[in-house]
């Protein structure tokens, strides 16, 4: 089977003064499609780096990423953007959601690009799932962090993505509103048979995930598997 | 992505900037009401002279010539039943008032039957007044009616009496309002109606003064346009000599003024794109801090999938909403223009002109306003191409590298852009590309200064300063400071602003006072050679100096190399600027002759006089190229009636300026001996002393006529301080477009000033004084704006009156700091109002961040 997602010997370099720092050295790995993996590490681990590259937010200083067997660290930002649009949904911990559009219009952003039948009936109803129903016409300011959360899951899960990068989803919301969050996205991969990457320092949450890979500056330092997890 | 889901998505765009936005609109607004208001104004002007054609024109029909009219002319009119006719003679001529003896050059005009066919001229006696059949019944052949401005000049009142010519009149009435007369047509004096009969009793010699035939026709019941041309061109076809005649049917009445109004029109279009292309450099000002604000925004849409173009699809049709409702605003205002300008205008349109709104220039400027918002707004809006998506994971992440065919790409539209509104508004390729060049290396020229400001800022030593102007320096060096687009637009308002009050100010000094020095200040038409001993005697004894005379023959050109003058105006018909072209052919040529050329005359090509067989002419140059001839070619004159055939044997440079007696076609001596001819006499006289000359020569040779170059000089200066009015109404639209820039700058920075204040505050900075650190930044940038604006002003001032005009082109040089610490001041005050909002920040604020 084609994996999902595939590294192969990923390295990122960045400038930093009159350095160069070396963020991850040649990390390669595979991801099955409707799995769910967690990337953990302590913070400067080249967690989120890893997942940009993945997504193709970001290119490699070498090495490869391919999503459903296409390599995509060569292509042009137009290739991307397509790629992003077609087959990956994310949740950030600073939820990004665009201040100046309510619950709605920020669900509906993904879906009126994808020209998705029914759109407005669609987001609706993702809402509705995260429990925001109420709350549809409300801004991002209107709304606590745990509903910004939800309204950014209900936008990622919209245009039906086969991947979903969710980079320490709970990050900046406290324990019970995180636990309520991760309940819901574990639901939605499961009602939606996503591909699940979750990006954490925290052990916790990575031991909801069956794979883990466990980053240590900048290099894999182990991966683990269970099967009785989520 | 469709039509509807881009420009929903570009409304909800819109919704947390509306506060900035405003000042998008603004910018927009002042370039399409300065756009619309000049449009609204000259097709108000054009619609009105079409309304009133008729009366402009006075008459259905009216056929004209230099010579008197054929007698078939009736008869090729007499299939048309029930047609009237009436005769009109016009000249410029002296009038001297008999008591007083002062004189003054008049345009007399001698009707004969009804006049005017259409309109109303108004006239009032002592004790009467009235209109048409007024004027008929008051004028007679020993009578005149004249212009209220006469009775001064010449010192008579009702029932003195006027000499004009061989004859004298009593002065009858006064002409208060006289259709188709324009005042800011550069009359050669006040007009003096007279009968036909009238006329002839002056005894002016036909031949030597300049009159112009008309035979007015009013035909019954209102034919169609169609019908007008049609008789048109059958007496074009049918009259004998109807080459020479100007045939005008209402429907194109006044086309001189019509063409006249239409360049200057071009022009001050030209003048109106400058503020809304100043308009536009304020909308990329503003979508450029309006899209570094959205960042993080576009980030994400980039994260999920939309491409950089997708994104500037969106933003660019926020702007084409923005800019729709900027230019509604605008274009109303500008359109309500014309309905307040008849204070502004007063005097320089006729009588009883009406002017309307045009909501059709409202779309003009509406459309203009689009266009160049977008093209504008394009270039800052490739940087969403630099916007990493990557931005979602990491606030530091680093723009990703410019897309350089986008870049080149917003550059070419911009530019293209540019060229098609003033190629639409100029109605000229050739000064689209003059205007549109001039901008961008104006524009360069300042970005340019704008951006080594910046990097002095950042280099200078602040450790030493005051630290209001370390604050101010600083604050000039701080990126993303939208310092650069300020000082282009402001810099470019004082620019114009200069830069026309400079050419103003020298152009009327200098038509004011410095005629060249030995340039003859008079000159006398129509002295009849037996005269001019006298005349001469007159000039000696008044302290003349410089006196020359020629002899002048007038002759009709009849042939040039064979192709007859008909065939010829035909031709020029179909190039650009017909009229001028086909007049060049069948005016009445003024001919001369002379041995040596005058010291202003430069043969470029053949020689003077060289063969003895034939009968030589020297041609301007310039002429003959639109006579189409050159040396070795033949002409043939109709030298009143007898044909003679000259030889070009010379061409001849000739500098006009130097105001002396100039002729475009001279003829070897002897070679018109037998032409009947009068003399064009030249001479320097004091100021002092002109106008008892002048009265002198009526009184003895009253069919002399004498044109004083002071007093044409006078006038000329009046119609343009008249022009200069308008141009400085544009220059100040340009200049407040630029405070709005400067304004909406600040604006856009309200946020990040807002946290400055907050900070000051908490550090122990009064209110006043945050106020004094931001009014230093402004007025920074308004003095670099101002000097660099001035300096421009002083080269193009310079230019323009150096090499264009040719005038000694000594400036104010003091002009330069006067607008320099005047915009400095200007900046100060407008950028102070404009975060008055970030100022009242409480320093609570600091502590939330």
């Amino acid at each position: 089977m084609i994996p999902r997602i595939e590294c192969r010997s990923l390295v990122k370099r960045m400038p930093s003064g009159n350095q160069t720092l070396t963020i991850l050295d040649d990390v390669g790995f595979a991801i099955e499609p409707g799995s769910f993996t967690a990337i953990l590490g302590p913070s400067g681990s080249g967690k989120s780096t890893l997942l940009g590259l993945m997504a193709g937010l970001d290119r490699p200083t070498s090495g490869e990423v391919w999503i459903d067997g296409r390599r995509i660290d060569a292509l042009d930002e137009d290739e991307l953007a397509l790629v992003r649009r077609e087959k990956i949904g994310f949740v950030f911990q600073s939820f990004q959601l665009l201040g100046n559009l309510t619950a709605l219009e920020n669900v509906l952003l993904p879906l009126e690009l994808s020209r998705t039948l029914r759109a407005n009936e669609r987001a609706l109803e993702l809402l509705a799932a995260v429990g925001l129903a109420e709350r549809v016409h409300h801004y991002p300011s209107q709304l606590s962090g745990g509903e910004q959360q939800r309204v950014a899951l209900a936008r990622a899960f919209g245009p039906k993505p086969s991947i979903l990068f969710a980079d320490e989803p709970t990050g900046n919301l406290d324990a019970a509103t995180g636990e309520r969050v991760l309940a819901l996205i574990l639901d939605l991969w499961r009602r939606e048979k996503t591909t699940l990457v979750l990006v954490t320092h925290d052990a916790s949450v990575a031991r909801l995930a069956p794979r883990r890979i466990h980053l240590k500056a900048g290099r894999i330092d182990r991966i683990e598997t269970s099967e009785n997890a989520a | 992505m469709k039509l509807r889901i881009v420009f929903q998505t570009a409304l909800r765009e819109s919704r947390g900037a509306r506060g900035r936005l405003m000042f998008f609109t603004a910018c927009l607004a002042i370039g399409v009401a300065a756009i619309t208001g000049v449009a609204a104004l000259s097709k108000a002007i054009q619609d009105g002279l079409r309304a009133q054609s008729r009366e402009l024109l006075s008459a259905d029909l009216v056929v004209e010539g230099r010579r008197a009219l054929p007698i078939e002319l009736d008869g090729a009119l007499a299939n048309q039943p029930n047609v009237e006719r009436a005769d009109v003679r016009e000249l410029v001529t002296m009038a001297s008032g008999v008591e007083s003896g002062k004189s003054r050059l008049i345009e007399a005009k001698a009707v004969r039957g009804r006049f005017p066919f259409y309109g109303t001229i108004q006239v009032a006696t002592r004790d009467s007044k009235g209109g048409n059949e007024f004027f008929a019944s008051t004028l007679a052949d020993d009578k005149a009616i004249v212009a209220p401005e006469l009775f001064e000049a010449l010192g008579v009142s009702f029932g003195d009496s006027i000499r004009i010519g061989g004859a004298q009149y009593e002065v009858a009435g006064i002409v208060e309002e006289e259709p188709g007369r324009f005042d800011f047509a550069l009359t050669a004096g006040p007009r003096v109606f007279l009968t036909l009969g009238g006329l002839e009793r002056a005894d002016l010699d036909d031949f030597g003064a300049r009159i112009r035939h008309k035979a007015l026709f009013r035909l019954p019941a209102d034919p169609p346009r169609e019908a007008l041309n049609e008789l048109k061109t059958s007496l074009k076809r049918d009259l004998p000599g109807s080459v020479y005649l100007t045939i005008e049917t209402h429907s194109d009445a006044q086309p001189m003024v019509r063409r006249a109004i239409q360049r200057v029109e071009h022009f001050v279009a030209l003048g109106a794109l400058l503020s809304l292309v100043l308009g536009g450099v304020g909308v990329s000002m503003i979508v450029r801090a309006w899209l570094s604000s959205r960042t993080a925004g576009i980030a994400v849409m980039r994260c999920i999938g939309y491409r950089p173009r997708e994104i500037l699809v969106l933003y660019a049709a926020n702007v084409v909403l923005l800019a729709l409702v900027g230019s509604i605003v605008g274009g109303i205002l500008g359109s309500l223009v014309p309905l307040f300008l008849p204070s502004l205008m007063s005097g320089l349109l006729p009588a009883g002109f009406e002017l309307h709104w045009e909501p059709i220039s409202i779309l003009r400027g509406v459309a203009f306003g689009i266009v160049i918002a977008l093209v504008f707004s394009i270039p800052p809006l490739t940087g969403i191409w630099r916007v990493p998506p990557s931005r979602v994971l990491r606030n530091e992440a680093e723009p990703l590298p410019p897309n350089r065919a986008v870049q080149v790409c917003a550059g070419l539209v911009l530019a293209l852009g540019l060229f098609a509104t003033a190629w639409v508004q100029s109605q000229s390729p050739l000064y689209a590309a003059y205007f549109a060049g001039g901008v961008a290396a104006l524009a360069g020229l300042l970005a340019l200064a704008a951006s080594l400001l910046r990097r002095v800022a950042s280099w200078l030593p602040r450790r030493r300063m005051n630290p209001h102007l370390l604050h101010g320096i600083a604050a000039l060096a701080r990126p993303n400071a939208g310092v650069t687009g300020a000082v282009v637009a402001l810099g470019l308002g004082v620019l114009v602003i200069t830069a026309m009050a400079l050419v103003e100010t020298r152009l009327t000094e200098k038509l004011r006072t410095a005629l060249p020095f030995d340039a003859p200040t008079a000159f006398l038409l129509d002295v009849q050679p037996k005269q001019w001993d006298g005349v001469r005697t007159i000039l000696q004894s008044s302290g003349a100096s410089a006196i020359t005379e020629v002899p002048v023959v007038t002759a009709r050109l009849d042939s040039v190399d064979g192709v007859d003058v008909a065939t010829l105006a035909e031709k020029s018909r179909l190039e650009e600027d017909p009229d001028r072209r086909s007049w060049m052919f069948t005016r009445e040529q003024r001919m001369t002759w002379m041995q040596d050329l005058p010291r202003d005359n430069r043969i470029v090509e053949g020689a003077l006089w060289t063969d003895a067989s034939p009968r030589e002419v020297s041609v301007e140059v310039e002429y003959a190229k639109d006579l189409g001839a050159s040396v070795g070619s033949k002409i043939v004159f109709d030298v009143q009636g007898a044909k003679i055939e000259f030889v070009v044997t010379s061409l001849r440079s000739v500098e006009w300026e130097s105001f002396g007696v100039n002729f475009f076609l001279i003829a070897e001596p002897g070679a018109l001996d037998d032409a009947p001819r009068f003399m064009l006499a030249a001479a320097k006289l004091d100021a002092a002393s002109e106008a008892a000359t002048q009265d002198a020569l009526a009184k003895d040779f009253p069919n002399v006529t004498m044109i004083r170059v002071r007093t044409i000089l006078e006038k000329l200066v009046k119609v343009m301080l008249r022009l200069a009015i308008g141009v400085r109404i544009l220059g100040s639209f340009t200049i407040l477009t630029g405070i709005v820039i400067l304004a909406g700058v600040v604006s856009a920075s309200t946020l990040h000033r807002a946290r400055e204040v907050a900070l000051l505050k908490t550090l122990g900075v009064t209110r006043g004084g945050v106020a004094a650190l931001f009014a230093v930044e402004f007025a920074l940038i308004g003095l670099v704006a101002g000097l660099i604006g001035a300096c421009a002003a002083f080269v193009l001032a310079w230019t323009v009156l150096d090499r264009l005009i040719e005038l000694d082109a000594a400036l104010p040089w003091w002009s330069i700091p006067v607008a320099a610490l005047g915009t400095a001041a200007l900046a100060a005050v407008c950028g102070l109002l404009a975060c008055t909002r970030a100022l009242a920040t409480r320093p609570i604020e600091s502590l939330r961040g």
